[in-house]
């Protein structure tokens, strides 16, 4: 074997080990968070509030928590998609595919979407000082909101960028005006990737913590008013993991592992949309 | 056919996917003389080339049979070194495809990964095989700047002195000079002139001129099959087939086997256009589909638009007086 | 003009007022940071605030040198990890797998992209921090008793643990990104090195790579900036006691993010403490914005090519 078979074999070698070590990597994290998570899992812990004294250790669940998260994720998908659509649209319709406009809207969603959500949470929580309202539902969503916008926005790009110039032009040619082609043509071609989209951004919004934790604050209630504070499953699972207390850090681990099997559960059905309506959609 | 054999092959079969593109092929291939593969695009003309130094190995989904030859030696026997089998056969592409480094480098390219390093050498090496390309006198003056910046006739040349400075034996071209003005094509053809008393060069074209001034051997092919295969003038002046006879004077042989039909006529605009994509979507790699249509706008916008992810539009023509028909094949996946 | 039109022309006002919006939201958030963080910037120079490693709210110090040093002493680790595992990877999948394999990889990297920060936390207390612990660090520092392996916190939560956590967070983008770039480089190019009797790996090394590097690089400048800014992950391994400078990767780290994350709940009582804090978060936004355009930018110009 001569000296280049052996240099070939060696990074060959070395590319597999890495490879391994990614896939490797988030087999590792589910079989772990599933392995912790499961035996501290409880029917109480996704059907009860805490109780006084939870945080020490006594009675409750979280379901604040899971219902805090997806009301405030839904809520900043919500918002988020208000806005990205019509940025979306406006970029593929109205400005051509060369236009100075279009690129620096395109390189700003990228930088955007480059800015921690932690600086998004310091933003978020000085508009609320502004504006006089205390962490609550509202200001969470608006935060994360921000945040999923540039997900939202490119990701639906990407896929009304791929959707051919002339079914764009066959929807012109019929009198159709841009607003029409929009909403009649572009809008059912593009649903699946658009439902990807939306799907991701909320994947990341029910995820995000550090974004909520100045804005939507923390509390053992129910979500129910828009203005009052909301509690979220990521700051749940840190703030039990933050206590002394094994028993209530075990729960804490149950809590990450019903935080993974949405985010999977997420993460799943996007796909499984995406792939559903791809039989029926013209490329 | 009395010669030299060079490359020999025996009871080749390829497969694309389920498609087969090469058809039980038998031939030699004649030493230090010029062989052409002409034929009708989409015929296998290409893969034949590319099996002779197993590039077709690098295309998912391909499946090979059947023996080639090279000096007596099986290329596609297991034990066979495949980088070595490369570096004897230097490659020319339609498009001339130069490396991302100098000049020098890539003249240098080849013998510097089998391990010549002395400078001297090199220098001598890429000065000489330059001049045999018949690209010296243009690029001396700037060796170290970026290839990238040559007219594509002189990249091809230097495509041609990267591939004789492996120090190869084959030299394969792949329509060549078919990207080239008139005056770089015919630069190309003096050079394969020149250097068949040194090389065997197969090339395959679509140009019948092409292949009548520089030919001493040509082969036929059509769907995968070999034709007919004999000395130049033979088959110029006098073809055994009807096929070669049509081929050769411009006329279009009719034949493809069609796997689907999609009927258009009657329906308008965004409707027969959505009926087509999806259609094209369902299209197996290797099913042919025949489009038939009523509409004469759409037979000459839909042609160009329907070319995507690998599929080629094999014939267009009229049926009858309001009946055209459109027949598209899918290649590949879309990714080459 | 009729109804359709005039209702056309609105919503094409309206479109354009949003990407207005978004065009200067980076702005926006810069400048509301920026007058939030003027306060401090009046009272103290910003060189000596970034250059100080005194931080003592209670009397009027907020020098951040230790929590930037944090940060890049975390951010580096993490990249020395990250970058070599990314690299060989997308290699791996773009030179090596066959394509059937590689359509099932990309919804797997996606995935890993899209898990909770706060998983990876968790991840990291159960896992990474335990191993740190019990066997790394005992290894490392009877094996090697010198810079960067002698600490005496022994109880894992340090910035190696955090840099490894915020490596396999980052590597999915820097894999994903490096992806394209490999993808774009031309199968004839890769044929050409190959006719020529290159093998795989020369035709990587000498062709692919070199034609592929900006991107490469890009990648890793959008990867680095990811790992400035993630924060409940490393908060929860990286121990995030104050340090004034890194000596050890066993010694705990304090990142900047980490620091915005934790004093939420008591900026406000204290006299400028709020304001210094929100120059922390201006200073991430500056940095982070700069990183992404630098990445952003290679990337859009070898895409015009």
């Amino acid at each position: 074997m001569d000296k280049r078979k052996i240099e070939e074999n060696i990074f060959k070698g070395l590319m597999i080990f890495s490879t391994f070590i990614i896939f490797g990597s988030i087999v590792f994290i589910l079989v772990t968070i599933f392995l912790k998570g499961f035996p501290a899992l409880s029917f109480d812990m996704i059907t009860k509030t805490p109780k006084g004294g939870y945080y020490l250790g006594k009675e409750g669940g979280i379901l604040n928590a899971i219902l805090g998260s997806i009301v405030l994720g839904l809520g900043a998908t919500l918002f988020a998609f208000l806005i990205s659509v019509p940025i979306v649209f406006y970029l593929n319709l109205y400005l051509k595919r060369k236009s100075k406009l279009a690129f620096f809207i395109r390189f700003s969603l990228d930088v955007l979407w480059g800015i921690p959500s932690i600086v998004y949470g310091a933003f978020g929580f000085v508009l609320m000082v502004f504006f006089g309202f205390g962490a609550s539902l509202l200001a969470g969503i608006i935060t994360v909101g921000f945040l999923i916008i540039p997900i939202m926005a490119r990701s639906m790009d990407e896929v009304l960028k791929m959707i051919p110039q002339e079914l764009k032009e066959a929807s012109y040619a019929l009198g159709a005006t841009k607003l029409e082609t929009a909403v009649k043509v572009i809008f059912k071609q593009a649903m699946p990737g658009i439902l990807t989209a939306v799907l991701l951004g909320f994947g990341r919004a029910i995820g995000d913590a550090a974004a909520v934790l100045f804005t939507a604050g923390f509390t053992d209630y129910l979500p129910y008013s828009l203005f009052k504070p909301v509690a979220t499953l990521p700051l749940a699972i840190f703030f039990q993991l933050g206590t002394p207390f094994p028993e209530v850090q075990e729960r804490g681990y149950a809590s990450a592992l019903i935080l993974t099997i949405i985010i999977l559960f997420i993460n799943i059905s996007a796909r499984m949309l995406a792939k559903k309506f791809n039989k029926n959609i013209v490329k | 056919m009395k010669f030299k054999t060079h490359i020999s092959i025996k009871d080749l079969n390829v497969w694309y996917e389920k498609h087969q593109v090469l058809n039980n092929i038998n031939i030699d291939i004649p030493d230090k003389k010029i062989t052409v593969i002409i034929g009708p695009s989409g015929c296998g003309k290409t893969t034949l080339l590319k099996s002779f130094n197993r590039l077709i190995d690098l295309q998912d989904g391909v499946m090979v049979s059947g023996q080639v030859f090279v000096d007596g030696e099986n290329i596609y026997d297991e034990k066979i070194e495949v980088t070595h089998l490369r570096k004897k056969m230097g490659l020319l592409s339609q498009r001339p495809q130069v490396l991302p480094m100098s000049i020098y480098d890539n003249v240098a390219y080849s013998p510097r990964i089998h391990g010549l390093k002395n400078k001297k050498k090199l220098d001598e090496l890429v000065e000489h095989e330059l001049n045999e390309a018949g690209l010296w006198n243009e690029v001396k003056e700037r060796l170290s700047g970026p290839a990238s910046k040559l007219s594509i006739g002189q990249q091809q040349r230097l495509c041609l002195a990267r591939g004789l400075a492996a120090d190869p034996e084959i030299i394969l071209g792949d329509e060549p000079t078919s990207a080239l003005d008139p005056i770089s094509a015919e630069k190309i053809e003096q050079r394969f002139l020149d250097l068949k008393n040194k090389y065997t060069i197969v090339l395959v074209t679509h140009n019948l001129r092409q292949a009548k001034r520089l030919a001493d051997y040509v082969i036929f092919l059509y769907l995968g099959n070999i034709i007919e295969y004999g000395k130049a003038d033979e088959i110029f002046k006098n073809p055994k087939y009807s096929k070669t006879k049509d081929y050769l004077n411009g006329k279009f042989i009719e034949e493809h086997k069609i796997d689907k039909e999609l009927n258009l006529k009657g329906t308008v605009c965004p409707d027969n256009f959505v009926k087509t994509k999806v259609a094209l979507e369902e299209l197996e790699v290797g099913q042919v589909l025949r489009i038939i249509i009523d509409y004469e706008q759409a037979v000459i916008e839909v042609p160009k638009t329907i070319e995507y992810e690998g599929h080629k539009v094999l014939e267009v023509k009229s049926i009858n007086r309001t009946d055209w028909e459109i027949i598209i094949e899918k290649r590949n996946d879309g990714e080459i | 003009m009729n109804t359709r039109k005039f209702k056309d022309a609105i919503a094409k006002k309206i479109m354009f007022s949003f990407c207005v919006f978004i065009l200067s939201l980076a702005f926006l958030i810069g400048f509301i940071l920026y007058q939030k963080a003027k306060p401090i910037l009046g009272v103290q120079n910003l060189w000596q605030l970034l250059l100080s490693g005194k931080w003592h709210p209670t009397t009027g110090q907020f020098g951040m040198a230790g929590f930037i040093l944090g940060t890049l002493w975390v951010t580096l680790i993490a990249v020395f990890i990250a970058v070599p595992v990314s690299i060989l990877t997308s290699l791996y999948l773009s030179e090596y797998m066959p394509k059937r394999v590689k359509e099932f990889t990309k919804p797997v990297i996606d995935l890993l992209a899209g898990i909770s920060p706060v998983i990876y936390g968790v991840w990291g207390v159960i896992a990474v921090v335990p191993f740190v612990r019990d066997y790394l660090m005992p290894f490392l520092s009877e094996n090697l008793p010198f810079f960067p392996f002698v600490s005496d916190n022994y109880t894992g939560f340090c910035a190696l643990s955090g840099g490894i956590v915020l490596a396999i967070m980052i590597s999915p983008l820097m894999v994903s990104v490096m992806g394209e770039v490999l993808g774009a480089v031309s199968f004839e190019m890769r044929e050409t090195s190959l006719a020529l009797g290159a093998t795989r790996w020369q035709t990587i090394k000498f062709v692919v790579l070199k034609k592929a590097w900006p991107g490469i690089i890009a990648a890793i400048i959008l990867g680095i900036s990811r790992a400035f800014g993630e924060t409940i992950a490393v908060l929860m391994v990286a121990g995030c006691s104050i340090q004034e400078f890194p000596k050890s990767i066993f010694d705990t780290a304090y990142p900047l993010p980490a620091l915005i994350a934790n004093t939420y709940g008591e900026m406000m009582s204290i006299p400028l403490y709020d304001s210094s804090v929100l120059l922390a978060a201006l200073i991430l936004l500056v940095v982070t914005i700069l990183f992404n355009i630098i990445g952003w930018g290679i990337l859009f110009k070898s895409e015009n090519e």
